[in-house]
């Protein structure tokens, strides 16, 4: 199994220009690419067998001021998944769909855009929102919004006589 | 002709869970769906990047209500690949019984929904009480009914208690027996052949357009596409089963192929019984001191199983503190409960919406999150 993962990854790694691989277990590994890469890359892998996208995601890095977008790529011939990492800038964060490449990926597409802010250019379906109903802050998942700020701001405080709370790692 | 706009759920008898369909229909046919999740939104993954690794272990069941077992099971072994840590021999054998045990629970009680739609409710009836009786048999293992919070990063939570195998045992006699008494009364039967035999389709190419996994695509495109048989994890490596496959995905086939893996949970059940051994530890450290202060070191991984109705996984983000930095959870009924019913529906009727739904096993809660 190693062998044959260690092969695809020369393999890719031969045609794209990945700048950085990662293996994760024996049937897993990652992928850093360019965000201008990105299109072409995953259309590559798509043909070589990694025909379903499983998710796409977002994290947050806020230290970095920077959003790394995640696509986890599932070969079910080889029982191998690949996750292929994207660095795009913090502020106005923007991207470009692939809806022309795996068109499920409208609804992840959708989410990321609800949960992080980022807009995806050639996804247009955001006139309504998907799970957040009238929300009125920032992107929920992004690190800098702080739920119980928001909720002390929405919802009237209850006084408890005793607040029952354990020191976490050294931190209260 | 004017367009209808007509609302389906979150309350009706058809609906799976707190969701809804919202369809402009002329006359019976549907000519435009909207699907509208939401109503169950929890903000899970918000809320488990500010729990500790193992406080998140009360909270993740919820993502799945009626299969909560599958999330424990991916958070565990995500942990595990980032902690590099063993399991114990035993505790795969363990996790093997939960997690079969729970397919076969949410097996039958998908079979019985088909009762909702069709509105032929004896079989839900049936398929409610049989699987309180596998119920009964986590509350002995687990403590709990339906929230298991049994398999822990590490292992299981604790050792099995004394003569459940035999149990386990004499419940698969029984089911055995019963389970073709529902082919009987549902899938022969002449009603509900007309509603779901050569309707509601999942043609192969649609399946890899969506990215619809589990029973949808394994009947559809007619490989052994099973993470259990792809990507074994546990001991699936050591059992022996059938991956139940088709060429023909109507609403039909679906249902026959979930019946047919109702007997393969059973076999790789009667295996596990007979294969784990019988001494042995079931847990071990994850992480040094209390479990206020566990930290998992840096790192992500998408950790992937499959559940009964498809991929199920987790990626995990560790910045090597006490709390995750990013979990995002793959539901396997994303692409189907979505843009499936967003593309597909249009040109059906009104009442095959529920059944899309039901045997395309659409569950809410995971969606939402």
């Amino acid at each position: 199994m190693m062998n044959s993962m260690n092969n695809i990854i020369k393999q890719i790694d031969d045609v794209l220009t990945i700048t950085n691989s990662e293996i994760i277990t024996n049937r897993q590994f990652a992928i850093d690419i360019n965000s201008g890469d990105v299109h072409q890359s995953l259309a590559y892998l798509k043909s070589i067998g990694f025909t379903q996208l499983s998710i796409l995601t977002c994290i947050d890095l806020i230290a970095n001021n920077e959003f790394q977008l995640i696509y986890i790529l599932n070969n079910w011939e080889l029982g191998l998944f690949v996750i292929v990492r994207t660095i795009i800038p913090r502020d106005n964060p923007a991207f470009v769909t692939i809806i022309n490449i795996f068109p499920g990926a409208k609804y992840y597409e959708r989410e990321v855009h609800e949960f992080f802010g980022v807009t995806f250019e050639g996804n247009d379906s955001y006139s309504k929102p998907l799970l957040l109903e009238i929300w009125d802050d920032i992107p929920p998942l992004r690190k800098d919004f702080d739920p119980q700020v928001y909720s002390d701001s929405k919802f009237p405080k209850r006084d408890l006589d005793k607040i029952y709370r354990s020191k976490i790692g050294g931190v209260d | 002709m004017k367009e209808v706009k007509l609302f389906l759920g979150p309350q009706h008898p058809g609906m799976h869970g707190n969701y809804s369909v919202h369809m402009y229909v002329d006359g019976d046919i549907i000519k435009k769906a909207r699907p509208t999740p939401g109503f169950l939104h929890r903000g899970f993954e918000k809320l488990m990047e500010r729990r500790l690794w193992m406080g998140n272990l009360a909270l993740i069941p919820r993502i799945c209500v009626v299969e909560p077992d599958i999330n424990e099971m991916v958070y565990a072994q995500g942990i595990e690949t980032l902690a590099n840590v063993e399991v114990p021999e035993k505790a795969h054998w363990i996790r093997m019984l939960i997690l079969e045990m729970a397919r076969l629970a949410i097996h039958i009680m998908g079979l019985g929904g088909i009762g909702g739609p069709t509105g032929m409710y004896t079989i839900t009836y049936w398929a409610i009480a049989q699987r309180d009786l596998i119920l009964d048999l986590f509350e002995e293992i687990t403590g709990a009914r339906v929230y298991h919070m049994y398999i822990v990063p590490g292992g299981v939570r604790k050792q099995l208690p004394v003569g459940i195998l035999d149990k386990v045992s004499k419940l698969l006699d029984e089911l055995d027996v019963k389970i073709p008494e529902y082919k009987e009364l549902a899938l022969k039967h002449p009603i509900i052949h007309k509603r779901i035999k050569d309707n509601i389709m999942l043609p192969a190419d649609v399946v890899w357009e969506l990215g619809v996994t589990g029973i949808g695509m394994r009947s559809a495109i007619g490989k052994e596409y099973d993470l259990r048989k792809v990507q074994p994890y546990a001991r699936y490596d050591q059992v022996e089963f059938d991956v139940p496959i088709a060429n023909y995905s109507d609403g039909l086939t679906r249902m026959n192929t979930k019946y047919k893996e109702i007997f393969q949970s059973i076999r790789i059940l009667r295996q596990v019984i007979e294969k784990m051994p019988k001494e042995g530890e079931v847990r071990t450290r994850v992480s040094t001191g209390s479990a206020l202060r566990w930290t998992v070191p840096a790192g992500m991984v998408y950790s992937a199983i499959e559940s009964s109705r498809g991929e199920y996984g987790y990626f995990i983000v560790s910045d090597g503190k006490e709390m995750p930095y990013r979990i995002a959870v793959r539901g396997a009924s994303f692409p189907q409960g979505l843009l499936g019913i967003e593309k597909y529906l249009v040109g059906h009727r009104i009442d095959d919406a529920s059944l899309w739904m039901d045997t395309m096993g659409v569950c809410s809660p995971e969606i939402d999150r």
